[in-house]
């Protein structure tokens, strides 16, 4: 604990400081009594005195600590406590100069020395004695257990008090040493050689080491670099002292990592100030420590998030922080706990896509008139084999086919002749969308290879996907349940988000140009090749084989500037068809429609199906909005709505 | 020679109040923790324990509640002693087990008054 002010005490620390206070006043009383037992003899008369002034005295402390911390008090104001110390000085005072009056004056008796010392040094631990008294706001020491400072003073303070290891060869000046630490609140332990200083360290915990530099066998010199060279006590602070005040070896001893140096007789002002600077150091150091050990959870913290390890609250110890560090942990953990939930929602909801689209498959082809069709078996473009057909639609043909150059299989797309106008801008146009295309690489797009002409067969090349069209799973199973629509809206505007990243409207998103994997995996095809259906009027066009009116944006139908917001409006039928099991309009001529989709609004998702949630009914019902500006502006915005659509 | 065992971690306070016991004619024998005063009650079987309730290892509570719970050291009486002395401190001594409960500083003469009172009823 380092500087903490505290106004008041709990009844614990009430308790402890009791017991503190208790405990030297007992010591007194009971020696003192028994040293009066023993001094009954006629000329005995002065240690009667002094013994009866010691006892007088301390029953004046017993009042005083009685009166101040009664056995029943709940919380004290530090004020008592400080009031109490200032009252607690006059019998200490008595006691101690008592006993030193024995000291001086008594023959000497070791036993009868030893008791009384033990008494005056209880005594000193009561209250220290040379604590500023004038000062009333100085930080001063009280009993090792409790330390309080004046409440509300300026710069008060808890004192910080330390376990010490006091090494030095000769008796007396341990002891000295230890006296005037206990007397500063500190508990203290002696070594005298560095080898058991190096001993005692290694086997308990310190805060801070006094050496003394002379010592036979191995000097402080040797001991202090033993203890630096050990990872587990380097950072141990040590004050040198000796008798050596030379600056050669105060230089010599800062060089080897001594925190200070103390020539001896020390000051003991000096003493308390260098030990506290040296503790004040160590705690700061420690919280450095501390911090940079935090730091460096929240980075493995955000490795493990990458490789899926993070325990979402692993950090609750690091989030009580109150610093910004804390505040970062706990962001964190809570952004992990966002993401993670989300993940499950979408597990939850591909899981659904995948229960609806089991055992649903596309039809198989296995007849067909084109008189460019492509047999299983045939070569193409000197590279392909044809292994069999697997779509075919208004621009042409789908085979599988194996690539024989790369050993892997392969969609091939054939192109009708008759879309290759003799336009050469518009082929420079497709062409340029097929190289954008070939840029996008997303686990939601089917990845578009090559463009070619073989024998006067344009045909475009793609990632080979195992699944299903969303058309199929809509012919077999009619339409789907929410969560499967929301699965399929999610991964279709991460498909999206990515392709208009890269400046690539699709044009032409409608349920035959998805397909969903047995996995439950949503995958867009045919990026660019829309590029081959425009003219300069779909309207004009309608009757024609290509374009698919039902999922056209109005300004697409009505040949307008065509951006984002138009491949949107076909996520918005793509998924009202999902939910709804039908387009938002159906007619029966491509005219009627078109006049439908321009000037009708249809009717909410929820209005004809009353278990879709309205959330998700509304969202459709914007995504439809025949003004492109009352879309939401982006997939990524999509996207965010989709997020909060629990 | 009635024997009392003495647990008690500080050096001084167990210095003292040994010597004052052996000076009243009691035989003193020492345990520095709750579990060495257990230890020695159960080897030795004192007359009485005088039991400081801030202990080391295993406070004089914990302490005295095993040694009522063992049918062995159940009739040892226990003192327990505390120089906390807050309210409440001898019910909760009482409920441990103690016999009864003194408070530091130690007024000897009241200490032996109990410790007496004691003995006198184990002799009984």
């Amino acid at each position: 604990m380092t500087e903490t002010a505290q106004e008041t005490l709990s009844v614990n620390e009430v308790a402890t400081l009791r017991h503190e206070l208790r405990t030297p006043v007992n010591q007194i009383v009971g020696y003192c009594e028994m040293l009066l037992e023993d001094a009954q003899s006629p000329q005995d008369g002065r240690k009667r005195e002094s013994l009866s002034e010691a006892l007088a005295a301390v029953r004046d402390a017993i009042s005083l600590i009685e009166r101040a911390l009664p056995a029943d008090v709940a919380t004290l104001d530090a004020d008592r406590i400080v009031s109490l110390y200032e009252s607690l000085h006059r019998p200490q005072s008595r006691i101690i100069d008592a006993m030193s009056g024995l000291l001086r004056e008594e023959p000497p008796d070791e036993k009868f020395i030893a008791d009384v010392c033990r008494v005056r040094n209880a005594a000193e631990r009561l209250l220290p004695t040379d604590r500023p008294r004038a000062e009333p706001t100085t930080a001063f020491s009280a009993p090792a257990a409790v330390q309080v400072a004046p409440a509300g003073a300026p710069g008060a303070r808890v004192r910080r008090t330390a376990h010490v290891l006091v090494v030095d060869d000769v008796e007396e000046n341990r002891g000295v040493l230890q006296r005037r630490l206990e007397r500063e609140g500190h508990t203290v332990v002696c070594a005298s050689s560095g080898p058991e200083a190096l001993h005692l360290v290694a086997a308990a915990s310190f805060d801070i080491v006094l050496l003394d530099v002379m010592m036979p066998h191995m000097d402080g010199y040797e001991t202090l670099d033993q203890l630096k060279a050990s990872a587990a006590t380097r950072d141990l602070p040590v004050i040198m002292i000796s008798a050596l005040d030379d600056i050669a070896s105060i230089a010599r001893c800062i060089e080897r990592g001594a925190e200070d140096y103390l020539p001896k007789p020390f000051d003991p002002v000096l003493l308390r100030a260098r030990i506290s600077a040296c503790l004040e150091k160590k705690d700061l150091r420690e919280r450095e420590k501390e911090y940079l050990r935090d730091v460096v959870r929240i980075v493995a913290a955000a490795v493990a998030v990458e490789h899926g390890g993070y325990t979402t609250g692993s950090l609750a110890d690091v989030s009580e922080r109150g610093d910004e560090l804390g505040t970062l942990a706990r962001v964190f953990d809570s952004m992990v706990a966002g993401i993670r939930q989300r993940e499950r929602r979408l597990r939850g909801q591909i899981e659904k896509l995948r229960e609806e689209i089991a055992g649903v498959s596309d039809v198989p082809l296995t007849d067909f008139d084109a008189p460019e069709a492509l047999r299983p078996g045939d070569a193409f473009a000197s590279r392909y084999r044809i292994e069999r057909p697997i779509g075919s639609g208004g621009m042409g043909m789908v085979y599988l086919a194996e690539d024989k150059e790369l050993g892997e299989r392969v969609a091939i797309k054939t192109l009708k002749a008759e879309l290759l106008s003799a336009d050469e801008t518009a082929m420079d146009r497709f062409r340029n969308e097929i190289r954008l295309a070939r840029h996008i690489s997303h686990r939601n797009i089917v990845r578009t290879h090559d463009f070619g002409n073989a024998d006067g067969v344009f045909f475009v090349t793609m990632e080979f996907v195992e699944g299903t069209t969303l058309r199929a799973v809509l012919d077999s199973r009619g339409q789907l349940g929410p969560e499967a629509t929301l699965a399929i809206a999610r991964q279709l505007a991460d498909a999206l988000e990515c392709a208009h990243g890269e400046g690539i409207i699709h044009r032409d998103i409608k349920p035959q140009n998805l397909l969903v994997d047995a996995a439950g995996t949503l995958k867009v095809m045919d990026f660019g090749v829309a590029r081959l259906t425009e003219r300069t009027s779909a309207l004009t066009q309608a009757g024609m084989v290509v374009g698919t009116p039902t999922y056209m944006a109005p300004e697409q139908l009505l040949a307008e500037s065509v951006d984002a917001r138009s491949d949107l409006y076909s996520v918005g039928v793509v998924l009202y068809e999902c939910l709804t099991g039908r387009p938002p309009f159906e007619a029966k001529s491509p005219i009627s429609l078109i006049a439908k989709v321009l000037n009708e609004d249809a009717k909410p998702p929820d209005v004809l199906k009353p278990d879709v949630p309205h959330a998700v009914s509304a969202m459709i019902m914007q995504l439809l909005a025949k003004d492109a500006t009352q879309r939401p502006q982006s997939a990524s915005a999509l996207r965010e709505m989709l997020a909060t659509i629990v | 020679m009635r024997k009392i065992l003495l647990v008690e971690d500080n050096d001084m306070n167990r210095d003292m109040l040994s010597r004052r016991l052996v000076r009243r004619g009691y035989e003193v024998a020492v345990a520095l923790d709750g579990q060495e005063g257990l230890d020695q009650a159960r080897q030795t079987k004192p007359d009485l324990v005088l039991m400081d309730m801030s202990l080391p290892v295993k406070d004089g509570w914990v302490a005295t509640a095993e040694l009522k719970a063992d049918p062995v050291t159940r009739p040892i009486p226990v003192i327990g002693l505390s120089a906390h002395a807050m309210a409440g401190d001898r019910d909760r001594a009482m409920e441990s087990g103690c016999d009864d409960y003194d408070t530091k500083p130690i007024e000897l003469d009241r200490l032996l008054g109990k410790i007496e009172a004691l003995l006198g009823k184990t002799a009984e």
